[in-house]
This record gives structure tokens, sequence and C-alpha cells, in this order.
């Protein structure tokens, strides 16, 4: 392999891994559903036209039929005027007809319709077919769409609530927490410290003081509560 | 295709194209009906006063006319109703609205009993049309309110009157939007 066969490999691959890392599965599926729907409303539109179509067909083909049976109805009346001689036979004869070949070029219009709507039904049966599977495909992916979404969302989570514990610095918070203990227990033994200073008297005569105090006070409540007996 | 029209914004369809229904019947929209399809031909606004509208669609289906109408009040309300003379109802029923400025409360029709239900008052508009024409509603229903009859008063001596039924949502499928 040459060279520049080898540096342009090498581009190509960068190429391709930098186009497959901007890649969102989601959001192209996403792309894929809105392209599906624009296919499913023009499938949808045609099957409508067609169907319209076949309504109109239909609509001509009553019409024909009733243009038929007129022109037949007519050329009964001719006849039976004629029996009853209220026109000539020459006449009625030459009338019907000309009245059943204008119901025979009608009832050419009424095979044409006919067989128009046998079509249009074929028609709207192949695009039915069509629109259906469309449908399905598009709610296949939907529901696919969905289901990728949740897990997207959840190695999301998941990722992130991975790196905040991998990231968690173990050594640094447990040294913090040590350091928190010892300080807690230097405060603890401060103050326990200095309970037993403010407890010891600091000169004799507070100690004086303090003895005579206590006995006072001892002797006050003894003096109070035999006063409360006497009476 | 010109050059520019690649930046022209695209109209999106109004409706979600997987899941069409009643309301977003539009003029040229094809669905089924009983087996038959059927589009609509022309589209009518009822406005009844407090912000009340209800929507009324004549639907053809080759050899019938019909009409599709849809309230919406909580639920969606459909009725198919075709027209009907006003002397079907009775010969002299027009005479009596004259008379006492209402139709009778109870009317006999092809066997059927019904009762006037109301009395609605409104405007008319058809579809493409700037005018709104007053007229004046009275809806009848049969006892187990599945049976509708209707009867319009336009003007002094101007009167229609259709008759009709409840239909559910449900037996109005593969709604199509127009085609191209």
């Amino acid at each position: 392999m040459g060279l520049f066969n080898r540096i342009f490999k090498i581009g190509q691959a960068e190429a391709h891994s930098i186009v497959e890392k901007l890649e969102d599965p989601i959001k192209l599926t996403e792309q894929g559903i809105r392209d599906l729907k624009k296919d499913l409303d023009n499938s949808l539109q045609a099957l409508a036209e067609v169907k319209a179509a076949c309504i109109r067909s239909k609509r001509d083909l009553e019409s024909s039929k009733n243009q038929s049976k007129s022109y037949e109805s007519k050329a009964i009346l001719l006849i039976q005027k004629a029996e009853r001689s209220e026109i000539s036979i020459e006449d009625a004869d030459r009338l019907a007809s000309e009245a059943l070949s204008l119901k025979a070029t009608i009832d050419e219009d009424i095979i044409r319709n006919q067989n128009d709507c046998s079509m249009f039904d074929k028609n709207i049966s192949q695009l039915d077919a069509n629109v259906m599977k469309l449908r399905s495909t598009i709610t296949k992916y939907e529901n696919e769409l969905k289901t990728l979404k949740a897990r997207s969302r959840v190695s999301e989570a998941t990722k992130k609530l991975n790196k905040s514990m991998t990231n968690i610095d173990g050594s640094g918070t447990i040294a913090m927490l040590e350091k928190m203990k010892d300080k807690v227990a230097q405060n603890e033994a401060l103050a326990e410290a200095y309970g037993d200073i403010a407890g010891q008297p600091s000169s004799v005569d507070d100690e004086i003081n303090s003895v005579l105090n206590t006995s006072n006070s001892g002797s006050d409540a003894l003096a109070a509560l035999k006063a409360k007996l006497v009476k | 295709m010109g050059l520019f029209d690649f930046f022209k914004k695209k109209s999106e369809p109004t409706y979600d194209i997987t899941n069409i229904d009643v309301t977003d019947l539009k003029l040229g929209f094809i669905f089924d009906y009983e087996l038959t399809s059927w589009e609509v031909t022309e589209v009518y606004k009822y406005d009844w006063g407090d912000d009340c509208f209800s929507s009324e669609y004549k639907i053809f289906d080759g050899s019938r006319t019909l009409f599709l109408g849809i309230e919406e009040d909580d639920e969606i309300y459909l009725t198919i109703t075709q027209k009907l003379k006003i002397s079907a109802i009775g010969d002299n029923i027009t005479d009596v609205i004259v008379k006492n400025e209402r139709p009778p409360s109870k009317i006999r029709y092809n066997g059927i009993d019904y009762h006037l239900e109301s009395e609605s008052p409104g405007y008319f508009n058809k579809e493409g049309s700037e005018q709104w024409a007053e007229f004046i509603s009275w809806n009848y229903e049969d006892k187990e309110g599945e049976e509708v009859l209707n009867i319009e008063r336009w003007g002094d001596f101007d009167f229609e009157a259709s008759v009709g039924k409840y239909i559910e949502e449900y037996e109005i499928s593969n709604i199509l939007p127009k085609g191209k």
C-alpha cells in the first residue's frame, strides 16, 4: 500500500469516527419516523383521491342507470301509445328505436363506470394494504423509540451515578472525616478540661466560702423544713 | 419547484397522521361509515352563543347524501341525519309553529314518538362564506335518547327538518385527508 493510500485510509477512518460520534440514534430514529409519517400522509391522500374517484364513479353509475331506465320506460310508453293508436306505429317505432339507441349508449357508460368502480376497488385494496403496512411500521418504530429513549435515560442516569461514585475522592473524604473526628475529640477534651478547671477553687478564700456557702444553704434548708413541721 | 421553494416553510398537517379523528374532518376528507366510503362535500358551522359552537358535514357516498353533526360538550356527540320534508312530520306543523311561535312538544314520525328537548337560537355559516344566517332550531329525541329529529326556522315561513340518530365515534373509521 502506497504512502498516500495509507494517509487517505487514516483520514477516512478518522472521519468515520467523528461522524459516528456525532450520530445520535434517538434523533436519527425520530427523523426516520417523521419521514415515514410524511410517506403515510402522501399515501393517505392518494388513497383518499382514489376513494373520491370511486364515489364519483358510483354517482355516475347511479345516474347512468336511472337514465337508462328512463329511456327504456319512454320506449315502452311510445309502443303502448301506438298500441292505443294515439300515435302512428311508424312514429312510435322510430322514436322508440332512438330511445333504445340512446339507452344502448348509456348502457356502455354503465359498463365503463362499473369497470372503473371495480378498478378503483382493486386500487383501494392495494393502497389500503400499503397504508396498513406503513402504519404498523410507524407504530413499531415509535414503540421501539419509546423503549430506546427509556433505556437511554436509564443508562444516562446510571452513567452519571457511576461517574459520581468513581469521582468520590475516597481518601480525601475519609481523611476529612478523620480530621473532623480528631477535632471533635479535641474539643470534647478541651471542654472537659475547662469543666475540671472551673470546678476547682482558685484560692483559699474561695475554698472557705465554698464550704461555708454549702453548709449555710444546707442549714437554711433544714431550718425551713423544721419551721414547716412546727406549723 | 423553484430555487427558493426549498427554503419555504412546509405547511404541516393539522392532524396526527397516525390518528385522525372526527374532530379533524375537513372539506374533501373521506371516511367509512356503515361499510361505505363517504366524502365530505360541505362544511357548516353553528354558533349557539356563549362560545358554544358545533359543526355539521354534508357527506356523499355516490348515491346518498347525509349530514354528520359533531358537538363537543365534555364529550363528543355525533349524529347522522338526513333531510326531511317538513310536511312529512305533519300537515299543519308549520301553521302550529307560526301560530304558537314554537312546534308541539311531542311529534310522532315514522312510528317513533319524539319529545322536544331544546330550543336553540343560533347562527349558521357555510365554510367558505362570510355570511352567518340567523335561525332557530328545535331538537327532539325519542325516549331512549337514540333517535333525533330537528326542525329549523329560517324565516317567517321558511322551515327545514331532518331526522336521524346518535352514533358512536368508533362507527366513523378510516378517516383520510383530502387528496391533492
